[in-house]
């Protein structure tokens, strides 16, 4: 049982103990109670629940002081409970300026800010402050403002001493801190293993990849659907290999021979297919063709792109691949051509920075660009979103900040650069070439404009070097440059950017994220959680060569799984994880756990090699499902998890428009080079050509679900909206296409194998006898108001088959109804989505 | 249920049927009917909603929140003097203070002070919220039209139009549910109505409405050279065509999808239009909003959020018309008269059609001006403190709330930044800011990232 007494606020003591009170110095209280008793009614009151020691300080000891003390007990602990732990408590307060108000140790030190309470100043202190609102930059707690009688509290607390229990000197709460022994348990972090393969229905099981899925299947209950035709199976592959529908010589060639290895190992070997896996790749390089404005534009990105098309026409090992893209300028012997993999961070989004501001804000900035490379490069190559980590360790995956600055270090110590893709010695020369044509080409404006005979010595001097400078004209890379970059003041008003070549820079952990507030330095390195070790720290200029060779030698089976991963979520539509660029703790687990161990463990065996993964699944039987819908599969597995059929595929922009130019007769298959948008009339090069801009993405594109280039995008999410149909109906670029495929077919013999040449072009398949009596019912419509209609041998006859012997009028009416009929036939499911 | 959403009812998987959605939660009762999965960013409404839509009048450059709705006459007295509490850093090196020539008079029932300048706005000022102590983070234009429309400096997050489109879908299928009106580019442009990592339907549909053609309006509208009924010709054969393949293929939610989203289109070419066309209004009505491409965007903003438009954004003008960095005084007084009728008419025209307690009317700028002068007779950016206001969906009227300090330089008092802006306008739609999430690269995303604080005190 408790009694109140009241005074100047609530005081509650145990009404097992007389207490006196009495006024002392104002308004201070004292409680004339034997100190040791005092400390028996704390602590029998307790309960056990305050953290830290109650032994009071000798020193200072006395009953004013165990009033204070009492009162922090009574009045103010509660309060700080009441109103702060939600963000200060040992749990939360590390990423709250790291003030921890639930234990004494905490409330004593303060947070980064500095110490709370200046007893000897109270209006500096912090806490005052805060709580006050005094300071429009720190309003606390920030859901508004306390109660004038807590506010009184607070400040008779300061005023009277901020007087605290005893509390020994802990070190920071460890509930943070990640146990990254833990952490290397989990399934995507763990070295590759060998697996064996499930003992299975040798009949199905055409690749061992079947084995697994079939053994799965059988698990649940479930059996694997029929093959698909022939036609289906052609179309299927040739789509998913290159990009582009089968040609009818290819049909019939397949029809004929049914040769699927042979066929699967003609498209593998396509230049046609670099193509389309690049862009596939290039969704998750953020590709831009031009570089914004505020720098000095570029429109040359396709350098890299056409790099990625190559090297997946020449098979480059895998691990090949990553290294180049992430440090062709640290390797040793790397060719100049390949200097072009640098794109990948070389066309890294870079943010405008206004250096009127003041250096905290470009820090800011200059801190999200880095930021960006590292969300780029981690779940690109790791499948870890790294950049979880920048204002507090990972919520769910092993990777503390710490990590995150060692990583943000090697981004701070690189730059983006542009350069000609020639050998150094060739490449200085032209960079020396161009800016000194650059002075000359300015002093040469001057001249001309004061008519100065000196500019014809200019004009030629400019030639001169033009003449005398092998590659001059060689277009310049995005590339990258060993460099650090320091945003500092540049006098009172402006801020200014200062890069130091070839001097590394680590950086301090941004607590919060906050540039302003710095914690220790970390060295440049990899993450920890890879690393049984101490985590090594990287000794080669920026670090970019370890960080490569440390993501292949120590995560090496998270990078197999993952690429292995996007290469079957393309083949099947959906990934064996379906989460493909978070292979963490909050990412999907993985269907066929085993499956995807052992082709990963293989492509490492196999040496990275790519083209034996992506045959490795196309041989298989799974791969040669039907995609029909099967009442049984459905109501077990409604998302075709095990793939107990083919899942039907949406083509993507890419795909259908390219297959839109090949069935038309348009397409234009010359490989690489610049950029052309993608609304240019003459345009009709693959999709992968078609201009993208990272300011402002074409709304073709946007509306046929192609990502932005500002940041990774693991995958595309197809949408279905009704503005991609204005774009069948309305676009005169589909218009085009049908008046080219009616030229493409007039010359046929007659409506019926015109009809049946559609069919096969788009469908890989002849129609039925609904379909074709449909199409003619069509054709043989006419229209109110359509040009040259009700020609009279038309005209309410519908079974007219023949257009031989109609007049010319009639001739230009059909001409229309065949434009509308092809149109529509472009803008069928059929033609939208493989099988 | 027509035979078409019964069988897609009964044959999508939640996933197809999130796709087919545009992976928006617009049909949130069908989606809830689904066996559980988790899907992230999936929230019912927590509150009930005040708000139907919203309509935010954009004064892209930002205006001198002194002229308009916060008075300081201490500007007068200190008049060319930079006292510390004017000591403030922004963009551009500002000298002494420079007082607001225009006059103040207290306006409505409730008494609160207006400028000269918007004659007419002040007399609907009972519905406005004045908010005189909104800030933001950084003086800069681009990072401001980021914070604004997508709560963020950075420009890879989905904007607050996109967010909205997400959380609540659309009333009406056949126009977007997120439109932005702008005669002309802003700056930094279609990166303020990005959809970002929200599915691409949420994307914001611009239109420039310089000229006011449906057709301009939205691409590929209009078919130039097919009539109606020959492409009703093809809309029926394509439906033949599909449903026949349908039967082939057994039940698919992704290709029944498509085609109802072709029959969809048709249809949209024909409503969309009539949306769009100013020439179905009354004179009476035309004369009231006035005349100019702000007075044609707020009009057209009624019509849309009539139809259901869940997000109409006008903005002012091309570039960056309020950013009056010389020659302040005059450019504001042609400025105030080009907004004060078409706002007053929309206003009124809300309420007279009983559409104002269901809509939310945002009006402001990236940020404010300095009450300090810029070259003598000009103003720099204020991201210390400005003004915006709201009226309508569920928001008091005729009151302020905040204030700055006696220059009108920062905001010192009940202090909104935009993330509270955000938080209560969402708040009114019904949403709760905490729990509209999206996750994306291993984290939950929010429009107001880890903060913002709904005005509880402004509600009605």
């Amino acid at each position: 049982m408790h009694v109140v007494f009241q005074f100047d606020a609530v005081l509650w003591v145990p009404a097992d103990f007389f207490v006196r009170r009495t006024v002392f110095n104002g308004n201070q209280m004292i409680l004339a109670l034997p100190f040791r008793m005092l400390l028996t009614i704390l602590f029998l009151n307790s309960g056990g629940l305050w953290p830290g020691d109650l032994w009071l300080n000798n020193a200072v000891c006395g009953a004013e002081q165990t009033e204070s003390l009492e009162y922090f007990e009574r009045q103010v602990r509660p309060l700080l409970n009441a109103h702060c732990q939600e963000c200060h408590s040992s749990t939360t307060g590390q990423d709250n300026g790291a003030l921890i108000l639930d234990t004494v140790a905490g409330i004593a030190t303060g947070g980064t800010r500095g110490r709370l309470v200046h007893p000897e100043d109270v209006d500096r202190s912090l806490l005052l402050r805060a709580v006050r609102y005094a300071d429009t930059d720190l309003q606390m707690p920030p859901k508004g403002k306390l109660a004038d009688a807590d506010l009184e509290i607070l400040e008779k607390w300061v005023r009277d001493g901020a007087v605290l229990p005893e509390y020994k000197e802990a070190p920071r709460p460890a509930t943070h801190a990640i146990d990254f022994r833990k952490g290397r348990e989990f399934w995507s972090f763990q070295p590759l293993r060998s697996v064996d393969v499930p003992s299975a229905d040798t009949e199905w099981c055409t690749s061992v990849v079947d084995n697994f899925i079939l053994h799965q299947m059988k698990q649940n209950g479930l059996y694997p659907s029929p093959e698909a035709d022939a036609a289906t199976l052609l179309r299927r592959l040739s789509f998913d290999v290159t990009g582009l529908p089968p040609s009818v010589d290819e049909l019939n060639a397949f029809l004929s021979n049914a040769a699927w290895e042979q066929a699967v190992d003609r498209l593998l070997s396509s230049p046609q297919m670099g193509e389309r896996w690049a862009r596939i790749w290039l969704d998750l390089a953020r590709y831009t063709d031009f570089t914004p404005e505020w720098q000095s534009p570029t429109d040359r990105g396709w350098i890299y792109r056409d790099w990625v098309v190559k090297s997946i026409n020449d098979n480059v090992p895998y691990d090949q691949f990553v290294k180049l893209q992430l440090a062709a300028d640290l390797l040793p012997d790397t060719a100049p051509e390949d200097l072009a993999a640098l794109g990948f961070l070389g066309l890294s989004p870079t943010y405008w920075k206004e250096l009127r501001l003041a250096p905290s804000v470009i820090e800011q900035i200059v801190a999200d660009e880095w930021d960006e490379r590292i969300d780029a490069v981690s779940r690109t190559f790791l499948g870890l979103t790294v950049s979880c980590a920048r204002c507090h360790d990972h919520k769910f995956d092993p990777v503390s900040t710490e990590d995150y600055y060692a990583l943000a270090g090697v981004f701070a110590s690189t730059q983006l650069d542009e350069r000609p893709l020639l050998p150094a010695p060739e490449a200085q020369k032209v960079r020396d070439a161009r800016a000194r044509v650059q002075t000359l080409e300015a002093e040469l404006k001057v001249l001309k404009e004061k008519k100065s005979e000196d500019a014809q010595r200019v004009e030629q001097e400019i030639a001169g070097i033009r003449a005398n400078t092998p590659g001059f004209d060689t277009p310049f890379a995005h590339v990258l440059r060993e460099a650090s970059i320091y945003v500092k003041a540049d006098g009172d008003e402006l801020t200014k950017l200062e890069y130091e070549e070839a001097r590394p820079r680590d950086l301090p952990v941004f607590r919060r994220g906050n540039p302003a507030n710095a914690g220790d330095i970390v060295a440049r390195r990899f993450l920890t959680v890879f690393q049984q070790d101490a985590p090594a720290v990287f000794q080669d200029g920026s670090g970019r060569r370890e960080l490569a060779e440390a993501m292949l030698n120590q995560s090496g089976g998270l990078l197999a799984r993952v690429i292995v991963n996007r290469i079957w979520e393309q083949h099947f539509g959906s990934g064996l994880v379906r989460t493909p660029s978070d292979f963490g703790l909050q990412g999907d687990r993985p269907t066929h756990p085993d499956l995807l161990e052992y082709l990963s463990y293989q492509l490492v065996e196999h040496g990275w090699d790519l083209r034996w993964l992506h045959r490795t699944i196309l041989l298989s039987a799974a791969y040669r499902q039907s995609s029909a819908w099967r009442e049984d599969g459905f109501a077990a597995d409604p998302d075709n998890r095990l793939l107990w059929r083919m899942n039907r595929r949406r083509l993507d922009i890419e795909m259908w428009r390219d297959a839109t130019l090949a069935v038309t007769g348009q397409l234009d298959l010359r490989p690489g080079g610049p950029s052309r948008p993608i609304d240019d009339p003459e345009n009709v090069r693959r999709t992968l050509y078609v201009t993208v801009a990272r300011e402002e993405l074409h709304p073709v594109l946007r509306m046929h679900d192609f990502p932005e280039a500002s940041a990774h995008s693991p995958r595309r999410e197809p949408t279905t909206t009704p503005l991609q149909q204005l774009f069948v109906l309305n676009s005169a670029w589909m218009e085009k296409q049908a008046a080219a495929l009616s030229n493409r077919i007039r010359e046929l013999e007659n409506d019926h194998s015109r009809i049946e040449m559609c069919y096969l072009l788009m469908f890989s398949r002849s129609p039925s006898q609904q379909e074709y009596d449909l199409a003619q019912k069509f054709l043989n419509q006419t229209t109110a108001g359509e040009p040259h209609a009700g020609a009279p041998a038309v005209a309410g006859d519908p079974a007219v088959e023949s257009v031989s012997d109609q007049s010319a009028a009639s001739t230009a009416a059909r001409d229309v109804r065949w434009k509308l009929y092809l149109q529509s036939l472009l803008g069928l499911n059929e033609f939208h989505f493989v099988d | 249920m027509s035979h078409a959403e019964q069988l897609s009812g009964m044959f999508l998987s939640r996933r197809a049927m999130i796709e087919r959605m545009g992976g928006g939660l617009g049909s949130l009762g069908l989606l809830a009917a689904m066996p559980s999965e988790s899907f992230a960013g999936m929230v019912a409404p927590h509150v009930p909603a005040k708000a139907k839509r919203v309509i935010h009048l954009f004064m892209n450059g930002g205006p001198f929140q002194g002229d308009l709705f916060d008075p300081k006459p201490m500007l007068q007295k200190f008049a060319g003097q930079r006292p510390a509490e004017a000591d403030l850093r922004t963009e551009r090196k500002t000298a002494g203070l420079l007082p607001s020539p225009f006059r103040f008079r207290q306006y409505g029932e409730s008494g609160v002070p207006v400028s000269e300048l918007l004659p007419l706005t002040a007399g609907c000022i009972d519905d406005i919220c004045v908010l005189r102590s909104t800030y933001t983070d950084n003086p800069n234009h681009g990072p401001a039209l980021l914070m604004m429309n997508n709560g963020t400096i950075l420009p890879t997050r989905p904007s607050m139009g996109s967010w909205m489109s997400y959380g609540l879908g659309t009333e009406n299928q056949d126009l977007p549910a997120y439109i932005v009106l702008c005669p002309g580019k802003p700056v930094r442009f279609s990166i303020l109505w990005t959809s970002a990592f929200l599915p691409g339907s949420h994307q914001g549909t611009y239109i420039n409405h310089r000229e006011i053609a449906a057709e301009k309006l939205i691409p590929f509208l209009r078919n130039m050279s097919t009539s109606r009924t020959q492409q009703a010709d093809q809309v029926a054969l394509m439906g033949e065509l599909n449903r026949l393949q349908l039967q082939r293929s057994g039940p698919d939610g992704q290709l029944e999808g498509r085609l109802q989203a072709m029959e969809t289109a048709f249809r949209m070419q024909f409503t969309a239009t009539e949306a769009f066309d100013l020439q179905q209004e009354t004179r009476t009505t035309r004369e009231n909003y006035g005349e100019g491409h702000f007075a044609n965007g707020c009009l057209l903003a009624r019509r849309l959020s009539e139809r259901g438009v869940r997000f109409v954004q006008v903005y002012y003008g091309d570039g960056q018309p309020w950013d009056t960095h010389s020659n302040h005084h005059d450019a504001v007084r042609n400025l105030c008269k080009d907004i004060d009728r078409p706002v007053a008419a929309l206003l009124t025209d809300l309420r007279e059609r009983g559409l104002l307690d269901e809509t939310l009317v945002l009006w402001g700028g990236e940020f404010g001006r300095t009450p300090t002068s810029e070259n003598g007779n000009g103003r720099d950016h204020n991201h210390y403190g400005f003004t915006t206001w709201m009226a309508g969906g569920g928001i008091r009227g005729g009151m302020t709330y905040g204030e700055t300090d006696d220059f009108g330089f920062r905001a010192v008092q009940d202090r909104v930044h935009i993330h509270d802006l955000h938080a209560t306008i969402l708040h009114q739609l019904g949403l709760n800011h905490e729990q509209l999430t999206f996750r994306y690269a291993g984290r939950d995303f929010r429009l107001t990232d880890v903060a913002g604080r709904v005005i509880q005190e402004i509600l009605s």
